[in-house]
């Protein structure tokens, strides 16, 4: 018998035990090899025009894959290696060479590896095509399943994992050089010791997420703080403090709260708490590791998903803020004007809700005395009169209106930033047209306009009489303004007014923007997305691997709380309190740290985060849970066997 | 005297139809309350098959067992936990402590599962405790403690709860011989002062010399059954060896 058939025969007879080893293999070959047909996927690179963007985005993403795949076979190989360790031993006892035992764990790895590889090809072809279809869908196409099989997706995947499959199975084969006999025989029944905790290490690792927090939540550009410690170097301490005391708040804080429940005898010394609270006390140091990988990926994956999903989410807010009118140009030409007034009234699936024509003056205003260093002193901004203000407010439904006098005046800007923006308030600036100079001041301040952004820029608002005066002098130009109904799909009519205008009518239109934002930002969402799933199960299946291991060291416990009385509701009840502890920890902790990530963000980008954040969340915890209840049951089938 | 246990026409058949093998045959006997009685036989007897269906783990095939005036055989899982619980104590040869528990709190494992109040708690804890003279240890981990030491704990922990009956698995077969005959007496000395009813199955002729009535059993029946009477333990342990002898086997 050769240890060929040996290895063969192993893997055969004891696939119940390897089941889940190549399981979790055949899960990281499908989701990579999806990953990398989207990649090299025809209809999706035909479909969008910026596909150089796509391919960098998708090589950096299937390089954070790669290494997650690496480490996540790693982790469930050592898992599987660990479980073996005796019958390894057994062998050598056996008087099986050394050498002989390596090659065979060495082969039998191989061998699942390549089973994992071809099943994992099969599943991911037929899974990429669904992917290609949701791909196509989010991103704004009509879908189109093209049913070719990229052979490049298949060459690059079998490269990568029989590279991966190689190294751990080098690992395998070093298994029996690394352990004495002796070691073999006890790897699962090392003697286990209460932890230790202080309080000292406790309240320092409060301190240090509480220093993490401290810094993140900072305004950034005005924080003292950061300006010290440096631009560069702090997100790098606030990753730094964060990781770390999580790290230490779940090795010593829980252990140290732990034993303060353990030492109060009412709530300890009753039933089930006994158990579960002495299980956990034992079981969280070993675990602290594990918590913290947990922790950090659930944070970092609910603040990828989180920011993407807010750009997706907030795409149409966006596209109408710099595009209150479904389209808006200037209008120069009368005929070209009036061919597109019935172009847009012949149109089928559009109606109008209001047509504007808007009289205006574009001037380049000196804006020195608004106290931004940043900006230059000069700056184009298209003037209005307050009466149209009013008009082209009432229109878009916003319940406000302006009455200026005399050389009072307003600013519109759309997406106004505190930091970036000109300081109008108060402030008083020369407004001069050709040899006309009024000073006006600025009394209002709007973070919207009423004009597209494309077309009209930045736009102040003067009275009513200050806009006759300047009119006589210089030369009004007239801003044709359209609202439409069902804007979002008007692809065709905005190609042919597109095509029907010259460049310096400075077209804008609410899909365009609208559309371009879906494209690109529908791409992060799904990567994302994708990305977070992977690391969502993955994450998920850790505990699940990791707690599965336990139940069969806890089995002997349970066996014995059986013969002195207690029922298997009880041993249900202690289970599930013992891992809901070990589930929600890291979630939670992954769920604050990405919350606080999240809130920088949005202070960052001035935008509002709540609603898509929650949703990710939600989402997340959902899956969560239903890996948590997946963990008790199997939990308990393995203790009451 | 109460009847404390009452076993009638007990068997346990193992394997299915054409192929059986009789590990119980028609087991027929009593205990008392305030007794000390020894189960002794040679291996593959049926010690272990009759202390696991008095232990409510295992159920017979035919017969029927009451324990405290409670037919155990008719019983649901969820009744026998309880009744585990509530009216019986377990002393195993290879002690079945919990090591995640400090000795005080296996020691009270039992009483907490019940619910039973702190305050209670502590003082029996205290007094079972000086019984088996452990109070030293009560705060270590039973990984810190010797081989002794443990078996007196599991004692304690069986005994806490002042269980109908005391069920103990060769309970010296791990041990040395100081700490067998420690142990020994600390159960003899419950068994005498509080009235506690043990049965005690043992390979051991030294350790069943403690007993004040010892069943033996062979193939599976009850082959001999001697009383202490007023033999001194060291006749006792005469006698012992004598049947063990005549029975062929054993030590």
């Amino acid at each position: 018998m050769t240890l060929f058939s040996i290895a063969r025969k192993n893997i055969r007879k004891n696939f119940a035990n390897y089941s889940l080893y190549i399981g979790s293999m055949i899960f990281s070959i499908i989701i990579y090899f999806t990953f990398v047909s989207l990649k090299y996927d025809q209809s999706i690179q035909e479909t969008t025009e910026t596909s150089d963007k796509i391919s960098s985005v998708f090589n950096g993403a299937s390089i954070v894959l790669i290494i997650f795949v690496a480490v996540f076979i790693w982790y469930s190989n050592s898992f599987f290696v660990k479980k073996r360790k005796k019958e390894v031993g057994l062998y050598s006892l056996l008087g099986v060479r050394k050498k002989q035992i390596g090659r065979m764990l060495f082969y039998e790895n191989f061998i699942m590896g390549l089973i994992a590889l071809v099943i994992g090809i099969i599943l991911g072809l037929f899974l990429s095509k669904v992917f290609v279809i949701i791909l196509m869908k989010v991103m704004g196409f009509k879908a189109i399943g093209s049913l070719a099989i990229s052979s490049q997706a298949i060459v690059n995947t079998v490269i990568v994992f029989i590279l991966i499959t190689a190294i751990t199975s080098i690992h395998g084969y070093r298994l029996i050089y690394r352990f004495k006999l002796i070691e073999l025989f006890k790897a699962e029944q090392e003697g286990e010791k209460e932890p230790k905790s202080s309080i000292t290490t406790a309240l320092i690792a409060v301190l240090l997420v509480g220093i993490g927090y401290w810094l993140a939540l900072q305004d950034i550009l005005m924080s003292e703080v950061w300006k010290k410690i440096g631009f560069l170097v702090t997100p790098i301490l606030i990753l730094l403090t964060v990781i770390l005391g999580t790290y230490l708040l779940f090795s010593t804080l829980t252990v140290y709260l732990l034993k303060l429940l353990r030492k109060n005898k009412k709530h300890f010394w009753n039933g089930i708490n006994l158990i579960s609270t002495s299980q956990l006390l034992y079981r969280i140091k070993g675990n602290a590791r594990t918590l913290t990988i947990i922790a950090v990926l659930s944070a970092t994956t609910l603040t990828a998903v989180g920011a993407a999903y807010s750009l997706y989410y907030n795409n149409r807010s966006n596209a109408e803020l710099i595009n209150p009118n479904s389209m808006m140009f200037i209008a120069k030409n009368k005929n070209v004007s009036k061919q597109i007034d019935e172009q847009i009234w012949g149109a089928k699936d559009h109606k109008i809700i209001y047509h504007e024509t808007v009289p205006t003056f574009i001037v380049d205003v000196n804006i020195s005395n608004l106290h931004n260093n940043n900006l230059p002193d000069e700056m184009e901004y298209s003037i209005i009169n307050n009466k149209t203000f009013n008009q082209l407010a009432k229109l878009q439904k916003r319940n406000e209106s302006l009455s200026l006098k005399g050389n009072e005046a307003a600013a519109l800007e759309a997406g106004y930033s505190e930091s970036f923006s000109p300081k109008y308030i108060g402030a008083s600036i020369p407004l001069k047209v050709n040899n006309k100079n009024e000073n006006i001041t600025f009394k209002k301040l709007k973070k919207y306009n009423v004009l597209n952004t494309p077309t009209a820029g930045m736009t102040i608002v003067i009275s009513d009489e200050l806009f006759a005066k300047f009119a006589g002098k210089t030369k009004v130009v007239n801003m044709e303004v359209y609202k439409l109904s069902n804007d979002e799909n008007a692809k065709v009519l905005t190609k042919k007014i597109e095509n029907l205008l010259p460049e310096e009518a400075d077209f804008s239109s609410f899909y365009s923007n609208y559309a371009q934002g879906l494209e690109s930002t529908g791409l992060i969402i799904f990567i994302a997305g994708f990305l977070g799933l992977v690391f969502l199960a993955a994450t998920g299946s850790i505990i699940y691997f990791k707690q599965l291991t336990e139940a069969t060291l806890d089995k002997d416990r349970y066996v014995i709380l059986h013969k002195i009385g207690v029922n298997k509701k009880e041993v249900k009840r202690s289970i599930s309190k013992q891992i809901l502890f070990i589930f929600a920890l890291p979630l939670i902790a992954g769920i604050s740290h990405s919350i606080v990530a999240l809130t920088m963000l949005s202070k960052l980008m001035e935008t509002n985060l709540m609603m898509p954040v929650s949703i990710c969340i939600g989402v997340y915890v959902c899956i969560y849970i239903v890996y948590y209840f997946l963990t008790v049951r199997n939990y308990y089938k393995i203790i009451i066997k | 005297m109460k009847t404390i246990l009452s076993a009638k026409n007990v068997q346990k058949v193992y394997g299915t139809k054409g192929n059986q093998y009789k590990a119980l045959e028609d087991i027929d006997f009593k205990i008392n309350e305030g007794e000390f009685i020894g189960i002794m036989g040679p291996s593959g007897a049926g010690k272990s098959t009759l202390l696991n269906i008095f232990s409510t783990i295992d159920t017979p095939s035919s017969g029927e067992v009451i324990i405290a005036g409670q037919n155990i055989v008719t019983m649901k899982e969820e009744q026998l936990s309880d009744f585990r619980r509530n009216n019986l104590g377990f002393i195993f040869q290879d002690y079945n402590l919990l090591d995640t528990l400090t000795v005080r709190e296996n020691i009270l494992l039992p009483l907490a599962l019940s619910k039973v109040s702190p305050n209670v708690i502590e003082t029996r804890v205290k007094e079972i405790a000086e019984t088996f003279g452990i109070q030293g240890i009560l705060d270590k981990y039973p990984y810190q403690i010797s081989g002794g030491q443990k078996q007196r704990t599991a004692a304690s922990r069986a005994m806490v709860t002042k269980p109908s009956l005391i069920l103990a698995d060769e309970p010296t077969g791990a041990l040395d011989s100081k700490s067998a005959t420690d142990l020994l007496e600390s159960l003899t000395v419950l068994n005498e002062q509080n009235h506690s009813t043990i049965m005690m199955v043992t390979h051991d002729a030294f350790a069943a010399s403690f007993c004040k009535r010892i069943l033996f059993i062979k193939d599976g029946g009850i082959y001999a059954e001697i009383q202490k009477m007023q033999l001194s333990r060291e006749e006792f342990f005469q006698k012992i060896l004598n049947v063990l002898a005549s029975l062929g086997g054993g030590q």
